[in-house]
């Protein structure tokens, strides 16, 4: 793969490495450290907190048993990543998921966000200009397929890099290059849609 | 390049930080592209804040404790196994010596069998009185009420006698 190529470590590796493997061990200091990262990212990707909140409980579990089997090959950020795509892919195929997801057409309203969204020092009429552009946004995002939206999460939401993300996802940087394109796209056009 | 203005690719590209000299010379001298790239990393970035925040709030309603309850059941399930492991050994080495010899030597397992022997003959005794209960003619209740009949004068309390007898 290309972006394991990219990121392949050869004689440096091992002091890294067990560096990283004695992070690892401390599993206190690794929720702290990543678990608002990992629940961002299940959050944006399910729409469920609770779900969400399976899925960083799952990862970190996941994190702590397979320890040893971490290559230090990435940063564990994007380890931990990569176990909860996996796990928010095994959730998104369940029946049940796929039963609610059509029950309840949309879990949360793109308003709801905006209402909530703190914009202190601007205007009420910049206010209600940035809450119509988070809609359009949030709306574009949510109609991405569940892959992209993902890519799309990972590069624009936890600043990833490329590589990583590939490596996160499991995909060439190619690819990844082609979902953020096409995800950014489809962003423009409704924003251009609707002005 | 488009030599008037960025086309999609190249403005997409600009946000994806795969930028070049002349993307970044063209995007000083035009406005109207430059306008347009804002516009969609401050839509971006919108999107960010909100998306941060609203997984901030949500987290801030979790209490982090799945630490602690994710590793305790393991460690307790470890434990129990160990101490289920010589249970179920010694209770395997009892089997044989069990099913094998029908008259054990040892006192304690005689005394077993002895009071269960005991209970046996009590259960026997029961059901031999229940058995007499049921199948006696008169119940026991009633007893007092054949006194009356047997002391009775004439052939019509005899025969009643009689019949309560043969029933």
């Amino acid at each position: 793969m290309e972006a394991l190529e990219q990121l392949n470590y050869t004689g440096e590796l091992s002091p890294l490495r067990d560096r990283m493997i004695a992070e690892l061990e401390d599993v206190n200091t690794l929720c702290v450290t990543y678990r608002s990262r990992i629940y961002r990212y299940a959050l944006l990707s399910l729409k469920d907190p609770d779900l969400a909140e399976t899925v960083t409980q799952d990862c970190f579990l996941k994190a702590f048993k397979a320890r040893k089997d971490f290559r230090g090959d990435c940063s564990i950020a994007t380890w931990l990543t990569r176990i909860a795509t996996n796990l928010i892919r095994d959730c998104t195929r369940s029946r049940k998921f796929q039963f609610w997801k059509t029950a309840s057409s949309t879990a949360l309203e793109a308003g709801d966000i905006a209402d909530r969204l703190r914009s202190p020092g601007i205007s009420p009429e910049a206010s209600l200009v940035v809450r119509e552009e988070l809609v359009k946004v949030w709306d574009a995002v949510d109609a991405l397929p569940d892959k992209q939206r993902s890519v799309f999460v990972l590069r624009f939401v936890e600043e990833m890099e490329l590589p990583e993300i590939a490596i996160a996802m499991g995909l060439h940087v190619g690819t990844i290059k082609s979902h953020l394109h096409r995800g950014l796209a489809a962003v423009r056009k409704t924003m251009e849609k609707k002005r | 390049m488009n030599s008037n203005h960025l086309s999609a690719w190249e403005q997409e590209e600009y946000v994806l930080d795969q930028r070049t000299p002349q993307m970044l010379r063209h995007l000083t001298e035009c406005d109207e592209c430059r306008a347009a790239v804002a516009q969609l990393e401050h839509g971006l970035g919108v999107y960010r804040k909100a998306a941060v925040q609203w997984s901030a709030e949500s987290l801030a309603t979790r209490p982090q404790q799945f630490i602690t309850a994710s590793r305790q059941p393991v460690l307790s399930l470890r434990w129990a196994m160990a101490a289920m492991i010589p249970i179920v050994l010694v209770l395997i080495a009892l089997l044989p010596l069990r099913t094998s010899n029908p008259h054990p030597a040892q006192p304690g397992v005689a005394q077993i069998s002895t009071a269960q022997i005991r209970n046996d003959a009590g259960d026997d005794a029961l059901l031999d009185q229940v058995d007499q209960q049921i199948s006696a003619a008169v119940p026991s209740s009633m007893e007092s009420l054949t006194h009356l009949v047997s002391t009775g004068s004439g052939t019509a309390a005899k025969g009643s006698k009689q019949i309560v007898q043969n029933n």
